[in-house]
């Protein structure tokens, strides 16, 4: 498909988007014209809604500009497109029930575009806890159902209130372990990683950027408006959120390093950033930390992965072994991907530090300082992989001779990542800027709002910093730094090639391996507490509950066990069971 | 020093050759004549010892001589360094390397040469497998006389190189620069037309080449 | 103006900086019994590699890449108050806050491994690993520390902090200090944590490739940085400073210490290192961080 035809329904969903957000509609619609007496269903358009839609909208027009090069198989778009619709559907719903409809929809649509190019597999696996996660969330709303008869989330907190202690808790049980699953929290995560690595380049992108954020969503709902977890600031729930999310921030950012292929580690990366929203979510002031987050997470993932789209298209590669040395055949992509890795990395002066800062004051604030700092190490442990990133693909030497007749990506990959970096650097510059429409949400949810001072400014109650001074501070010194070297008398030598290195005297040919590519970051294992992170894996669970189910259901093919005879008498004692169970 | 003990002998050769170097003074304004004064007070010694006349140059650096004083340190690779002292004998093998590693400092950079070897091949004058004299493969800013050299004498030497350095003679970089051709010529003659050494793992297993 | 303050932070930093590199030097020598060369070595090498009549380059990556990493520093310097009850020598610490300065501090070496990797020496990349994996690992106590500081000054503002200092946190929250100072070993680079820069294990590390006015920058960036990192630790946990000599002395005591302490030990490998580090300094810090904000000490 052209890049033009390509556009016209994600121009039309921005459109629909734009309609929505500005019109403020509500619906609503009994369902007695279906002989279902009792059920109302609605779609309303709150604020929070239309936050996740613009995104959606978003992920969706800059996944088109770039799906115009590739040649997806029949039917792509159209999955593509429901899948849109689904989600469309998710943030837009005003009860559980269509909530459900559009996350089975989204679950199915997603598991049919992995189909495509997924491993058997990968896809068992995705396909299992997407139902599991599915079928969990359909226990916790009719749990809900039981005591308030309705699915609206109006009447959701009365009716979480009303539960009996055991029965709330195995709701929210149920709930976090639906959303988890999608959030991708280590534990959770046993379908994410290949599921991201295998799949189509350019959907990539829009699973990680936008499919994520929906359980994100649900949990920010489920949270606020049934449970009200600002009641609650010590119980379990915090615990287990926080708990959770540190341990993904942690483990997912040293499994990160140990990758090879590039997908795989973004799809680590996804985990550990998102482990950032869960923990933050354990307190109710949090939402402002965790949507600003989601943000930037959506942003920052969406051009890291079609930056490595574009890699993949030009050069056929995916592994950083095979790659390396890109940085002067595609100067355009490497700056890119920098602005994506600086963000990613939370650094001043630009937009990730914003939404951590965020987040660190929260945590602050509630006084949980041991998980902060162990969310501020996390954060140091992803320079790591941050790293590894950049350099296996753009710096070092390339590692074969192909590497060094490639041209730039094609401008339908460009365009997005222009976009996205420049909006990533306005937000970097006046951090104040989504504050009133962050407000606004927050008013909606009943939560305390963050003190406004400019669209310069981010404060919260703790204090602020100020994002232009910091982003003008970084260019004049820059500059002057820059003007002062240029005008030294010393002239700058080219070296000759790029084996004009300080070898020992030695010189190295094409033969030697130059390029630190995939072993870095390998030795991180001879560390006691990462090498015990590196050698487990969920892997090890999952077969152990696996076989416990295997050794269970050899408890009934001894009695159902294929053999005719036996299949005889229990037909025969069934229908003896049967005609008893009728004659009395 | 009195005269009596320059008449003749060791010492005399010092001198002689001291006095005897690269003396082509091509700066001098004032600026030149202060950085000249900055590079004299620092100068970074490449940590690579070449031959056998680098036993003497881990004491002179250390405790016991103490060459810090004269704001003399070690740098680890060639892009850092100012100095590259040629510590003794050169074999082709190490020759290659050290024309490698000269070419890869930057301006300015001078040479200090320690021992007889490289000044008309000391003990190794018949072997088939060094070099006699070092003057044509590279210019040298300053001999320093001994087999080996002590650490006194290598301070000597330093201090030497210290005085041409803040008159503006030690300029072995500019005349390599300049005459590149003629020791190119001189090292293709002993090293054959690759003059750097080719990296390869099995180089000692003698296929010809070395 | 304000363009005089950052001004006047800067030179200081710059001049006091290189003095106290090459007070290192001598009192290195000291302690090694030698001479050791003059104080003001470090301004000579600076100025000489200035001089140098060439640079070698491997593109405008590598250019920038010490451009970047100068920034960072001055910039790091530029949010760390000097004084905390004055207005002058304060800089833009009015506008950010001790997050921002913590995040700042990793900008610098983050832009600098850019060019280090560009430059296609592996010994650099690995040099730049090891820098990495061993910044993980110092700077889990050092947070700790400032969180708690940060908790129970009930602010993230360098000045307040210092400002609220009754007694020298030092001595207030002893544990807390004991931890940070591990930490703040291994960020100014001294032995027994300074694997990074290995002269002659990784040739150097990150500075394999530099040379010239590029080397000048990274020396110079290196002497502003450490003299803003000493700021940081005294306004901290030092109580801060009044006054030019008070600053000057607190924070020579402290680079004193670090001195020593790098003169007596050996160096760590890497993974010894952060299994050192996650372990003592932090479980010091956290038993400070308990005690400190459950309200003994």
């Amino acid at each position: 498909m052209k890049i033009i035809p390509a556009l016209i329904f994600p121009l039309l969903t921005v459109l629909a988007v734009f309609m929505i957000v500005t019109s403020q509609g509500v619906w609503q619609m009994d369902l007695v014209v279906f002989g279902l007496d009792n059920i109302t269903v609605g779609l309303k358009a709150t604020a929070l809604a239309n936050f996740f839609a613009v995104l959606i909208a978003f992920s969706l027009f800059a996944v088109s500009l770039v799906s115009g090069k590739q040649t997806p198989s029949k039917g792509f778009y159209f999955l593509l497109y429901l899948l849109t619709w689904s989600l469309l559907l998710i943030v837009y719903s005003a009860d559980y029930l269509l909530f459900f409809v559009g996350w089975e929809v989204m679950s199915i649509t997603t598991y049919l575009l992995l189909s495509y190019t997924l491993s058997p597999k990968a896809l068992v696996k995705y396909i299992v806890f997407a139902i599991a996660s599915a079928m969990s969330l359909l226990a916790a709303i009719m749990i809900l159902y039981s005591t308030s008869h309705s699915f609206l989330y109006a009447d959701a907190h009365q009716a979480y209130l009303a539960l009996s202690d055991t029965l709330s808790v195995l709701f929210v049980v149920l709930m976090l372990f639906a959303f988890f699953v999608k959030i991708g929290v280590i534990g959770f995560h046993y379908w994410l990683v290949d599921a991201y690595a295998e799949s189509d380049d350019f959907f990539t992108p829009y699973l990680s950027a936008v499919v994520s954020k929906m359980a994100v969503y649900a949990l920010i709902i489920l949270l606020v408006t049934v449970v009200d977890i600002s009641l609650l600031p010590k119980s379990w729930i915090a615990y287990t959120l926080a708990l959770l999310g540190l341990l993904s921030s942690l483990i997912a950012a040293f499994k990160a390093v140990n990758e090879d292929s590039m997908k795989r580690l973004l799809a680590y990366s996804s985990i550990a950033q998102l482990g950032y929203i869960v923990t933050v979510l354990s307190f109710a002031d949090g939402v402002s930390g965790a949507l600003y987050h989601s943000l930037m997470h959506t942003l920052v993932k969406l051009l890291l992965f079609i930056n490595v789209a574009g890699i993949i298209y030009v050069t056929s590669k995916s592994k950083f072994s095979e790659l390396g040395g890109l940085i002067y055949r595609m100067p355009q992509s490497f700056v890119m991907l920098l602005i994506g890795i600086i963000v990613l990395a939370g650094m001043p002066p630009l937009g990730g530090f914003a939404s951590k800062y965020l987040i660190y004051n929260t945590l602050l604030e509630n006084g949980n300082l041991l998980i902060l700092s162990a969310m501020m190490f996390a954060s140091a442990a992803a320079f790591l992989y941050i790293y590894k990133l950049i350099y296996g693909i753009y710096l070092g030497h390339p590692t074969s001779q192909k590497l060094e007749s490639v041209k730039e990506v094609p401008v339908g990959y460009l365009i997005p990542q222009y976009i996205i970096a420049t909006i990533l650097v306005v937000m970097g510059t006046l951090p104040g800027l989504v504050t009133p429409y962050l407000n606004t949400i927050l008013i909606e949810l009943k939560l305390k709002t963050l003190p406004l001072a400019s669209s310069a400014v981010l404060n919260t109650e703790t204090g602020g910093y100020n994002g232009l001074i910091v982003m003008a501070a970084f260019v004049l010194i820059f500059i002057v730094i820059l003007f002062v070297l240029l005008s030294l008398s010393s002239k700058v030598r080219e070296a000759k090639d790029r084996f004009d290195i300080a070898y020992c005297g030695e010189v190295p040919n094409e033969g030697t391996h130059l390029h630190y590519g995939f072993s870095m970051g390998k030795e991180l294992g001879r560390v006691g507490f990462i090498g015990v992170i590196l050698q487990n894996s969920s892997r090890y669970f999952y077969d152990f509950i696996s076989k416990q189910l295997f050794a269970f259901a050899g408890i009934f093919r001894k009695i159902y066990s294929g053999n005719l005879s036996m299949n005889f008498n229990i037909m025969a004692l069934f229908v003896l069971a049967l005609l008893w169970w009728s004659l009395k | 020093m009195e005269e009596g003990f320059l008449k003749e002998g060791f010492l005399k050769e010092q001198q002689v050759m001291e006095s005897d170097l690269n003396s082509d003074t091509s700066h001098k304004s004032s600026v030149d004549f202060l950085m000249d004064w900055f590079r004299k007070r620092s100068i970074f010694v490449l940590a690579y010892g070449t031959g056998c006349g680098a036993i003497e140059m881990p004491p002179t650096f250390t405790s016991r001589y103490d060459a810090e004083r004269l704001g003399i340190r070690g740098a680890a690779t060639p892009r850092q360094a100012d100095v590259i002292i040629v510590s003794g004998y050169c074999s082709y093998k190490t020759l290659r390397r050290i024309i490698r590693t000269y070419e890869q400092m930057a301006n300015p950079k001078y040479v200090l040469a320690l021992g007889s070897c490289t000044v008309n091949g000391g003990m190794y004058w018949d072997s088939y497998n060094t070099i006699k004299k070092l003057e044509d493969y590279m210019p040298v800013d300053m001999y320093v006389n001994g087999c080996m050299p002590r650490p006194e004498s290598i301070l000597e030497g330093f201090i030497e190189l210290q005085k041409e350095i803040a008159e503006g003679k030690a300029s072995s970089w500019q005349k390599y620069e300049e005459n590149y051709e003629f020791y190119r010529k001189n090292q293709e003659a002993v090293l054959g037309k690759t003059v750097a050494p080719a990296y390869d793992a099995d180089w000692y297993l003698y296929d010809g080449g070395l | 103006m304000i363009i005089f303050d950052l001004m006047g932070m800067l030179l200081s930093a710059y001049i006091v900086g290189f003095i106290y590199y090459g007070l290192y030097r001598n009192i290195t020598a000291r302690f090694q019994r030698r001479i050791g060369p003059t104080v003001l070595q470090s301004f000579y090498d600076s100025i000489k590699f200035f001089s140098k009549k060439e640079s070698i380059s491997h593109g405008w990556m590598f250019y920038l890449g010490p451009v970047i990493m100068m920034t960072g520093a001055i910039m790091t310097l530029f949010f760390i108050p000097f004084f905390y009850n004055s207005e002058s020598f304060s800089g833009l610490s009015a506008y950010g806050n001790l997050f921002v300065v913590l995040y700042l501090m990793m900008l610098g070496p983050l832009g600098n491994a850019m060019g280090v990797g560009v430059s296609g020496s592996p010994f650099a990349v690995m040099g730049v690993t090891r820098g990495l994996t061993r910044m993980f690992a110092m700077e889990l106590p050092f947070y700790i520390a400032v969180i708690a500081l940060m908790s129970l000054n009930h602010s993230a503002d360098i000045a307040t902090i210092a400002a609220n200092q009754t007694t020298i946190n030092a001595f207030a929250y002893p544990l807390l200090f004991i931890g940070v100072l591990f930490s703040f070993v291994a960020m100014m680079g001294q032995s027994p944590f300074d694997v990074v820069g290995a002269p002659v294990e990784v040739y150097s590390g990150p500075a394999a490739e530099f040379s010239g006015k590029f080397l000048a920058l990274l020396m110079s960036q290196s002497a502003i940085f450490s003299f803003a990192k000493l700021v940081l630790m005294v306004n901290l946990f030092l109580g801060g400073a009044e006054g030019f000599f008070e600053l000057l002395g607190k924070t020579f005591v402290l680079f004193l210490f670090v001195i020593a302490f790098g003169s007596m030990y050996g160096r760590f490998k890497t993974p010894q290192s952060v299994d050192f580090l996650v372990k003592v300094p932090t479980a010091i810090a956290v038993v400070g961080l308990i005690l400190a904000t459950t309200g003994g000490q």
